[in-house]
């Protein structure tokens, strides 16, 4: 083990990387609590802007001056958490299957997914659009969730993962006289859970920070993404007169995948739990 | 065991993989295979993405003329010396290889696969337009080139300051907990507000960065708008933005090391840097071919970055691939031709692709 | 559930009798929450367009509107989806160089037959204001505004330059009487003559093409690009000539542009009319640099009179025409509506289009409206094109390339002219 000694030095090594890191955020997060006239003629009032003198909290107080944020938020959340279960459903199933299980015409498949993760967003993105058209589905969660399902990163991250996993857990389980759906849901899914979370962040902020898609599918205010409900805010030149706005719609939009990330990191950050794998 | 209800036990191995799959590959098909056959069909028209939404006959089939017209140009002509750097590189490493080959310095798998690389550059950089002749589309092959350019810096510096980072947090303390935060919290920022802050970061007259230069009697750059710069300056926000993801696919990947290699090894005073490249780089190895196709994947995609803060230029020097795609569909309505350059985007993201999937596989054996 | 629902869809057809039409509008200009109704005394862009909206739904009879406010960066990529998708806005605001592509693709309604019938008057509007709806002789659209650029002056700085009289600032009337005045300003005063964000918006294209059209040329003629010209070259000498001496700088964003004026670094700012009122309330501010400020029509260098100007316009499309004339007439009405407020309108900065309203003395009593006046008579923009987006974008990629990346003129001039033939041509 390290000796204590080491281990400070590691993080006054980090530490400065770290803080340069920070800076933009930090200045960002002092830029909302400034009052916009100020920020239109300078953003480095006081030490580089980094500091929020003078203070207001005129910006946030004017986010939620709009009835609607609270449902852009809501909106957000049932995207996001949707999007998130379905695409860990999904990968995880397809995931196994493709790591673990023999069929004809495997190879096939794993190419044909591998495949899919090539093609651009801008490529399908026209067509995508036409055919909910067509269906009558814009406006709606399943329009904003749907598209996003079947992501072969997703299912491409899980087949890794279980390929990984040593074969002797599951062939004490067969010997068992346990079944292939058995031994996912009981025995793999447990142990992919650092996977699982890690695939679980992914899709969150993507399906958070979404943008393109939900703009052309949600055009009712009702059914904004908060991304998009900020972002409809805005007027023009915004980052001119409104630089503080800007940056306090960006602090709130943000704060819940911190927590979320907050939440959840120790997951990833784990050691395997018992019986845990082997490289 | 327990018994578990319905247990799925008449299944044999083939129904249950059947069964798993079909969630994923109904939607795949759905949203994703068809709309993309249904692009590629459209980049053989001339179509207009308004026109042919109130007069499905407004489209024009073409062929492949919407590929000729992105791809090619008049009178083009091949010679060996077009763009000389680059060839004559090319040239050299395709005749090291030879010859590397030759002595058995190498295996024949990286040997062909360095060499066919060499070779597509000293073939693909040796057109360019001969007398009277012109690109039908000048900007293509430039953009192409930054695109590649953009991905060529950000993917290693990802890579190599990620896999660094997240062995260097990888361990359970709250210091750590705390780094492993601050280096991810970048990462769930939106593309707008990104762009924005780097943005004023930049900026020659107030930007953090030109204050701090001028503090130290620097004169500042104008990072955004001198050719020298904008692709450092669009690199740098890249990598401060989407590093986190790529540190946490690492840190997932070092956990699946057992401490008692390292320990073991620790006993045969392999520790540190040794323990890093002989332990550590070759358990990694799923993991990072994992990250570097992902992000080959996602970085060609670039957009933001490019669309936000530099309007892809000066000079078109950050013009990129996909804000290309996207001025062609929706500034231009111009749906052929976008699709037509979607799908070549897809080629090459594929090749890059391929060639990791090949490097990675190669130096298993 | 299932009965529930049917009983609403029941009682909603039967106990409106008359029904109301429900007017969906699509906009930029931003969010505003609680606009009201009160036209007279909303303040900023998104609030006073708000409040006319609002207005016209309480006003209207068996009209109501639900606005559908988007951001601006991504407003046409929204707006063609909806097209494409077969579901625009009922009624919807663009900018007019959009009409030739959207007219062209027949996604406008012609409304040419119908605007007296709303009680539009066409005859009120200024002639480039309806030149700017009309295309092939048809008008698809109402137009609420000019926005044109307009020399933003710094008085205290032109003073002390000796370039005031009457009150007013001296401005060029040619090319060597603005290199003169940079250099007075630049040795009395040490400070830039213009700033502008030449680097990023496209403040650099529309003074080029203005200086352009003063010389009596343009940059494309029907279906022939004419960018490699004499009088381009001539156009972009003024400004290289600035930058080069540093009475100009060309890297400036607009933010950067915005700061520098307002901390007082230059005497004037090329900018738009949506900034007077700004501009206007911070010279009050005792913090802000700019003290005394003055907005000015874009000057006359060469021989015609001509600037650039934008307007924006709503529409309505074409097959809500087709296939819903009730709804068609009400969204009709709206129009009128946005019309009648014109001059509410221009509270903003904007320029009013109607003739009755800009000789109001209502609009001449808001700031600063009188010193630039004689702007919409200058109004002008490129002919109409199907790709008047990418036209611009190259022009002002090309033009950027030549002041910040040293481009030869030459070079970059006749790239853009093939880039713009190859536009054409498609």
């Amino acid at each position: 083990m390290q000796s204590n000694r080491s281990y400070y030095w590691l993080v006054t090594l980090i530490s400065l990387p770290a803080f340069l890191w920070l800076v933009p955020t930090l200045w960002m997060l002092s830029l909302s609590f400034q009052p916009n006239d100020v920020l239109a003629r300078t953003t480095s009032s006081t030490f580089f802007g980094l500091i929020p003198l003078p203070f207001t909290l005129d910006n946030y107080a004017a986010l939620f001056s709009y009835g609607q944020t609270p449902v852009w938020f809501l909106n957000s959340t049932i995207v996001a958490v949707g999007m998130t279960l379905a695409v860990l459903f999904v990968s995880t199933t397809a995931g196994y299957a493709l790591a673990r299980l023999s069929f004809p015409g495997k190879n096939f498949v794993i190419i044909f997914c591998l495949i899919g993760l090539m093609v651009p967003e801008q490529a399908v993105f026209i067509p995508l659009y036409t055919m909910f058209a067509d269906f009558g589905w814009h406006n709606s969660y399943h329009a904003l969730i749907l598209p996003r399902v079947a992501v072969p990163i997703g299912v491409f991250l899980m087949m890794q993962f279980f390929k990984a996993i040593p074969r002797d857990i599951e062939e004490a389980a067969r010997l068992d006289g346990v079944s292939w759906l058995q031994i996912f849901w009981h025995v793999m899914l447990p142990l992919a859970r650092p996977a699982m979370t890690t695939l679980a962040i992914l899709t969150f902020l993507y399906a958070w920070n979404d943008y393109l898609w939900p703009l052309v599918s949600a055009q009712k205010r009702e059914m904004f993404t908060i991304t998009l409900g900020l972002a409809s805010i805005q007027t023009n030149f915004a980052q001119s007169e409104g630089l503080g706005r800007i940056m306090a719609s960006g602090v709130i939009a943000t704060l819940p995948v911190v927590v979320l990330f907050l939440l959840f990191q120790r997951y990833v950050v784990q050691a395997m739990t018992a019986g845990g794998t082997k490289g | 065991m327990a018994v578990y209800g319905w247990s799925g036990k008449r299944l044999g191995q083939k129904s249950s993989a059947a069964l798993l799959l079909t969630p994923f590959v109904v939607a795949y098909l759905a949203f994703l295979v068809i709309p993309f056959l249904n692009g590629i069909w459209i980049s053989l028209h001339n179509w207009n993405l308004m026109a042919v939404a109130f007069d499905p006959n407004a489209k024009e089939f073409v062929g492949l003329r919407n590929y000729e017209r992105i791809l090619w140009g008049k009178n083009i002509v091949w010679s060996p010396a077009a763009s000389p750097l680059v060839q004559w590189s090319a040239a050299f490493v395709l005749l090291s290889t030879l010859l590397l080959t030759a002595f058995g310095k190498i295996s024949r798998g990286t040997a062909v696969l360095v060499g066919s690389i060499a070779l597509i550059l000293f073939v693909a950089c040796g057109f360019h337009p001969g007398a009277g002749g012109r690109w039908y589309d000048r900007r293509f092959w430039p953009t192409v080139g930054n695109t590649i350019l953009f991905v060529a810096l950000t993917v290693p510096s990802i890579t190599i300051i990620s896999l660094s980072l997240a062995v260097l947090v990888n361990r359970e303390s709250r210091a750590m907990a705390v780094f492993r935060t601050i280096f991810f919290l970048s990462q769930v920022l939106s593309v707008t507000v990104v762009t924005l802050i780097w943005q004023l970061l930049f900026s020659p007259r107030q930007g953090l960065i030109a204050n701090v230069i001028t503090l130290f009697g620097g004169s500042p750059i104008h990072w955004l708008t001198d050719e020298r710069f904008a692709m450092a300056a669009i690199v740098i926000t890249t990598v401060w933005w989407s590093l986190g993801i790529a540190m946490i696919l690492f840190l997932a990947g070092l956990q699946d090391i057992s401490r008692d290699i390292y320990e073991a090894a620790a006993l045969d005073n392999a520790k540190g840097w040794r323990a890093f490249r002989h332990i550590t780089l070759p358990n990694l190895k799923r993991t990072i071919t994992l990250v570097v196709v992902l992000q080959i994947i996602l970085h060609f995609q670039v957009f933001g970055q490019s669309h936000l803060m530099t309007g892809g230029g000066p000079n078109d020097s950050t013009q990129t691939l996909v804000r290309y795609i996207y001025q062609t569909g929706f500034r231009d309505s111009e749906l052929g031709r976008a699709t037509t350059m979607a799908v070549f985007l897809f080629v090459i993201m594929g090749a890059f692709s391929l060639v990791q999937f090949l490097l990675g596989r190669e130096d298993k054996d | 559930m299932k009965q529930i629902i049917l009983a609403t869809m029941l009682a909603a057809g039967f106990a409106s009798p008359v029904m109301a039409e429900d007017i969906s509008l699509g906009r930029f200009f931003g969010a505003c929450e609680n606009a009201g109704s009160d036209t007279k005394t909303s303040v900023g862009e998104p609030c006073i367009i708000q409040s006319i909206i609002n207005a016209a739904s309480e006003q209207i009879d068996g009209v109501t509107v639900n606005t559908l406010p988007t951001d601006w960066g991504n407003y046409y990529d929204q707006l063609k989806a909806a097209y494409a998708g077969k579901t625009p806005p009922n009624v919807h605001v663009m900018h007019r160089y959009r009409v030739a592509e959207f007219a062209g693709t027949g996604a406008l309604a012609d409304l040419t037959d119908d605007l007296a019938g709303a009680g539009i008057d066409v005859s009120d509007w200024e002639a480039a204001a309806k030149a700017g709806v009309t295309y092939n002789g048809k008008i698809y659209g109402v137009p609420m505004d000019f926005h044109a650029n307009l020399w933003h002056v710094n008085m205290d700085i032109m003073q002390q330059a000796g370039l005031v009289k009457d009150g007013k600032p001296v401005l060029p009337t040619s090319v060597d009487e603005l290199m003169a005045q940079a250099k007075l300003v630049k040795e009395k005063t040490g400070k830039e003559y213009l700033i502008g964000d030449f680097s990023q918006f496209e403040t650099g294209v529309r003074v080029v093409m203005s200086l352009i059209w003063q010389q009596g040329a343009d940059l494309y003629n029907g279906d022939t690009a004419t960018v490699n010209t004499p009088e381009a070259k001539a156009a972009i000498k003024v400004l290289t000539d600035l930058f080069a001496a540093g009475y100009a700088d060309p890297k400036y964003n607009y933010t950067d542009s915005q700061q520098a004026f307002l901390n007082g670094e230059g005497a004037i700012l090329i900018n738009g009319t949506w900034v007077v009122d700004y501009y206007d309330s911070q010279a009050a501010d005792p913090a802000v640099a700019l003290k005394n400020y003055y907005a000015a029509t874009f000057p006359i260098l060469f021989k015609d009179k001509a600037a650039w100007a934008g307007s924006h316009m709503w529409a309505i499309p074409a097959m809500l025409k087709q296939n819903d004339p009730a709804k068609y007439a009400a969204a009709l009405k709206v129009l009128a509506f946005i019309n009648d407020h014109d001059g509410d309108w221009a509270r903003t900065g904007h320029m009013a289009v109607r003739k009755s309203v800009l000789a109001s003395d209502a609009y001449k009593a808001l700031p600063h409206r009188t010193e630039y006046a004689t702007t919409a008579g200058l109004a002008r923009t490129m002919p109409p094109s199907k790709h008047y987006g990418a036209i611009q974008d190259t022009l002002n990629r090309e033009f950027q390339a030549i002041w910040l990346t040293n481009k030869d003129v030459d070079a970059a001039l006749s790239d853009a002219e093939l880039d713009i033939q190859d536009l054409l041509d498609r």
